[in-house]
């Protein structure tokens, strides 16, 4: 198929999930999850965060302030938003609320993620720092990839993928800092726009039922629906319990009649 | 520029600011989730509908984007910005899923967009 010649040599697709088999050491598991997210994700986001070593330049922080904000906050609008509130002079509790209502999504992400990745045995720490990781990219792949992994090799998989997306974007943000801001407009704007083509791939791969689609329409639609009608920061939260509730229902109803 | 709060100013006032202002207003949901999923099931139907309400919320934050972008990406006219989604859905929808592929077209067209209508 044209398609398939189009194809990168081990490039990412939605269907080539790797097995990793129960009996693999755990170095060889974190491994095959660095391999995965070196395979295509952990670039993006790497790419994703650079603007974010500029926009912490703006306002006179250090550099290991721009690179702790990828390691700490580990969300990209939330780190877009502090950086960007403080060149704009807001208040510092307006820039934590604005950011609360932004990371939302983390609530129900982290909520649907965490039964695939805890075990019996499993302190409540070590779910706290799985559950740190969790954001767009470890969100996707993770429900994608997880199930087909054995239960107790998960965390370690997860943590493999997670810390290497991570490490990558450090450096993205680190030579941001210093590289960024003689960019042509086009390539800036293409750096931006990475966030949101990227989040919208990353759920159509993840697309399995029909419900799954409803979401991902009503979702796009509803948005900035809501942004206009709703204010005060309420809107996206609105709009997502809406779509994804009208999602759930169709889903219900397939189920019920089979 | 927003100024440090007086009495804890110094050297370390930048990492002390992103600590409170926002690694922790992130961090809490992350926490506050670890606890409610306590007990919860991977195939329960409560899970299936906040997993139902978390890809709305993400597919929300795509148009956001989109219809009002941050910083130079309003240089891309609305138009632009539009069809490079688009065009990243249907490489999707129409390559079995080559996710490298999607990313790069909706890339052409932003970045060729932007060069032709707005450079």
């Amino acid at each position: 198929m044209f398609a398939d010649r189009l194809a990168f040599p081990g490039a990412a697709r939605a269907d080539d999930l790797m097995s990793v088999s129960a009996d693999w050491s755990w170095p060889r598991v974190a491994l095959a999850g660095a391999r995965d997210a070196l395979r295509f994700p952990a670039w993006i986001v790497g790419f994703g965060l650079i603007g974010i070593g500029s926009l912490a330049r703006d306002v006179g922080y250090p550099v290991d302030v721009a690179v702790l904000s990828t390691i700490l906050v580990w969300a990209g609008p939330s780190q877009v938003l502090f950086f960007a509130s403080i060149a704009a002079g807001a208040a510092w509790s307006a820039i934590a609320i604005a950011i609360a209502f932004a990371s939302l999504r983390f609530l129900p992400m982290t909520m649907a993620i965490m039964p695939l990745l805890r075990r019996p045995g499993q302190s409540i720490w070590q779910q706290l720092l799985l559950a740190h990781y969790v954001a767009v990219t470890a969100w996707t792949e993770g429900l994608r990839r997880l199930p087909a992994i054995p239960l107790h090799q998960r965390a370690v998989y997860f943590l493999g993928f997670c810390n290497t997306c991570m490490l990558v974007s450090s450096i993205g943000t680190f030579s941001g800092y210093y590289l960024l801001g003689a960019l042509p407009t086009p390539f800036a704007a293409g750096l931006l726009c990475l966030t949101p083509i990227f989040f919208l791939v990353s759920l159509t791969a993840g697309l399995r039922h029909a419900a799954d689609v409803v979401a991902v329409g009503l979702g796009l639609a509803l948005a900035p629906l809501c942004e206009r009608f709703i204010g005060g920061g309420f809107d996206l939260i609105v709009s997502g319990l809406i779509a994804g509730s009208i999602a759930f229902l169709i889903g219900r109803r397939r189920k019920a009649v089979p | 520029m927003t100024q440090p709060i007086a009495m804890l100013d110094g050297p370390l006032w930048p990492y002390l600011a992103l600590v409170l202002f926002a690694f922790l207003p992130t961090e809490i949901w992350r926490w506050l989730a670890v606890g409610l999923a306590r007990g919860l099931n991977a195939d329960s139907p409560l899970l299936e509908w906040v997993r139902m309400v978390a890809t709305a919320l993400l597919a929300g934050i795509v148009a956001k984007l989109v219809v009002s972008p941050p910083g130079v990406l309003a240089a891309a006219p609305l138009l632009v910005r539009v069809g490079a989604i688009a065009a990243a859905a249907a490489v999707m929808a129409l390559t079995r899923r080559q996710m490298v592929l999607a990313v790069l077209t909706g890339e052409v067209v932003l970045i060729g967009g932007v060069w032709l209508f707005a450079g």
